[in-house]
């Protein structure tokens, strides 16, 4: 059984038998970005799930995904609760809806994920550069051997829609 | 469906004080506030069959309570469960005397909130170890409820034009119930100004936009409408309730839009369904204030008015004492203590009942001025009809609707 990782004062619990997820970071460590792909009507989804949502079919395979998708929503964390994340407040957290299947098989659902939003150098983003609609991209962020955090980083690609961020 | 309207009621409410450290444990709390509840229907032990609770492993069950009161149990379960939790359990008393396995439930909370596990997820909370779903979002430092609802109200922002001055409405309005109670643990009356002035907390929550961490035991009692003729108070009736209904993919509700939508959007009909009302038959509401948009979010949902006009609706007067339809008129876990929701509907119980226990001096008698300046009352004037708004999270919410 491989170690629990320690990050940021949490304890981050991946067991042999974490059917969900043990994969999944295997390839964010290779720096892939996989989500679940049903083997009957071929949807895509994320977390992990032992069934499709949609079909209710058993089967599926890993697919990896371009990790390219815009801001949906977000928050600016400025009193962080865990003690490990104090010295990064305030930073961005943000909800990025992937290009993959956007507004299917329904048109309110998606592919989203959530992650930090970070420099290339894994630092929390400015604030004034976190908004809604702007593009963003996956970086990893290695932990262990088995274990790497996917979270997302700005690119300089125009805007998907409108572009909007809390007032001052 | 209504054919369980009318047909049950809540005959008995208790609770102990609010305070941010009760000295004491939740066995002790849970004791007090059962015992004030069959105090207040004038039921002795041989009178409660059933006992139910809710938590979140920071609590005492029922069968460590019963006994202090001289009890002895035909059925008892405590669930695990926070917000939303209290109208489901009564749906689910009602459904236990009805399938005959009990006559008369006690349902109780106790949580040393403030002291003990800190509802807002520090201290212990957040040194738990991270595994299965929730490595979906707190590695993230996305794991207090603030953090885990700010992004659907950042969206309703986006898509609505909602603002922080509109939604701080709600504590403003939460305030003045507050200042008119006396068991609120914060009375002071505070405006828009005060709100969005506060500190940060979670963008775009302040920190007054936050509800309180309060150490507290509540208690109902549920019966049949048959049994409660003969108790202490004028009973009140369930018209109909809906509980923990939910969004689809609740493993991840990001997933599924639009992410403004909260379960109430799913429980509307099933609970006007069972009443035989609309909105509009409503004179007083109870929606759950872990954060001033919360309450927003469900009185639109509910069809207080239409989606996306939350934030012009609770700005506009409506939810204050002498508006439309007040809202938490006991300051709500905004401002008098936080519950995990049993205290809206104890008010609603009061209101009902027509003796809110406010500042004027008959109010035991049901003698109220409804004079709302401050330090006077709370009681709504000819309240006929109340419904609560139960909230756990946006994916997950209960609703329940009584009459006097």
């Amino acid at each position: 059984m491989p170690e629990p990782v320690q990050y940021r004062g949490m304890t981050l619990l991946v067991p042999d038998n974490e059917s969900e997820w043990r994969e999944f970071y295997a390839h964010a460590r290779a720096h892939r970005l996989v989500v679940r792909k049903c083997a009957a009507c071929g949807l895509l989804r994320y977390p992990p799930s032992h069934a499709c949502p949609w079909c209710v079919d058993l089967g599926w395979t890993w697919q990896e995904v371009s990790g390219r998708g815009t801001i949906y929503s977000y928050e600016i964390v400025v009193h962080a609760i865990q003690p490990g994340f104090k010295e990064l407040a305030p930073y961005p957290v943000v909800l990025v809806e992937l290009d993959e299947q956007r507004g299917r098989p329904t048109p309110d659902e998606a592919l989203r994920v959530i992650g930090d939003l970070v420099t290339p150098d894994l630092r929390p983003a400015a604030e004034a550069d976190v908004a809604i609609g702007r593009r963003v991209r996956v970086i990893f962020q290695d932990l262990a051997e088995h274990l790497a955090l996917p979270q997302f980083t700005l690119t300089d690609e125009p805007p998907a829609g409108r572009v909007w961020r809390l007032p001052e | 469906m209504t054919h369980l309207r009318d047909k049950y009621c809540i005959v008995g409410i208790g609770e102990t004080e609010y305070s941010r450290g009760s000295g004491r444990t939740t066995r002790a709390m849970a004791v007090e506030a059962v015992r004030t509840a069959m105090r207040d229907a004038g039921l002795g032990p041989a009178d409660v069959d059933g006992m139910m609770s809710y938590q979140n492993g920071d609590s005492t069950p029922a069968n460590w309570v019963a006994p202090d009161l001289g009890i002895r149990l035909d059925f008892y379960m405590d669930v695990l469960g926070g917000g939303s939790s209290t109208e489901a359990l009564i749906g689910l008393a009602m459904g236990a005397i009805e399938a005959g396995m009990c006559r008369t439930v006690a349902i109780f909370r106790s949580m040393n909130g403030y002291s003990e596990v800190r509802i807002g997820g520090t201290g212990a909370r957040a040194a738990q170890p991270v595994r299965g779903l929730d490595l979906a979002q707190v590695p993230f430092g996305m794991r207090s409820a603030g953090q885990n609802f700010a992004p659907t109200f950042m969206r309703h922002m986006y898509e609505y034009g909602t603002t922080s001055a509109q939604v701080a409405r709600v504590r403003v309005a939460h305030s003045r119930h507050a200042s008119q109670n006396p068991k609120a643990l914060l009375k002071e009356r505070v405006t828009v100004t005060d709100v969005v002035g506060s500190r940060w907390i979670v963008k775009p929550l302040h920190l007054l936009d936050c509800c309180l961490e309060t150490d507290n035991a509540t208690c109902l009692i549920v019966t049949s409408a048959e049994r409660a003729r003969d108790l202490r108070h004028r009973p009140v009736y369930v018209m109909g309730v809906a509980g923990r209904v939910s969004k689809p993919r609740t493993d991840f509700h990001w997933a599924h839009g639009p992410i403004t939508r909260v379960a109430g959007w799913h429980a509307r009909d099933i609970v006007f369904g069972q009443a035989g009302i609309t909105p509009a038959d409503v004179d007083a509401t109870g929606s759950y204030d872990a954060f001033t948009f919360t309450t927003m979010l469900q009185l639109e949902e509910y069809g207080f008015c239409e989606k996306g006009e939350g934030g012009a609706y609770v700005s506009s007067g409506a939810i204050d004492l002498g508006g439309a339809r007040p809202n938490n008129t006991s300051g709500g876990h905004l401002c008098e203590g936080y519950t995990h929701g049993m205290s809206m509907v104890i008010e609603n119980v009061r209101q009902l009942r027509g003796t809110v226990d406010d500042y004027c001096p008959g109010w035991a008698e049901g003698a109220h001025t409804y004079d709302y300046a401050p330090g006077r009352c709370r009681q709504v004037e000819d309240v006929e009809i109340t419904m609560n708004l139960g909230w756990a999270v946006p994916s997950t919410g209960s609703a329940l609707i009584l009459r006097r």
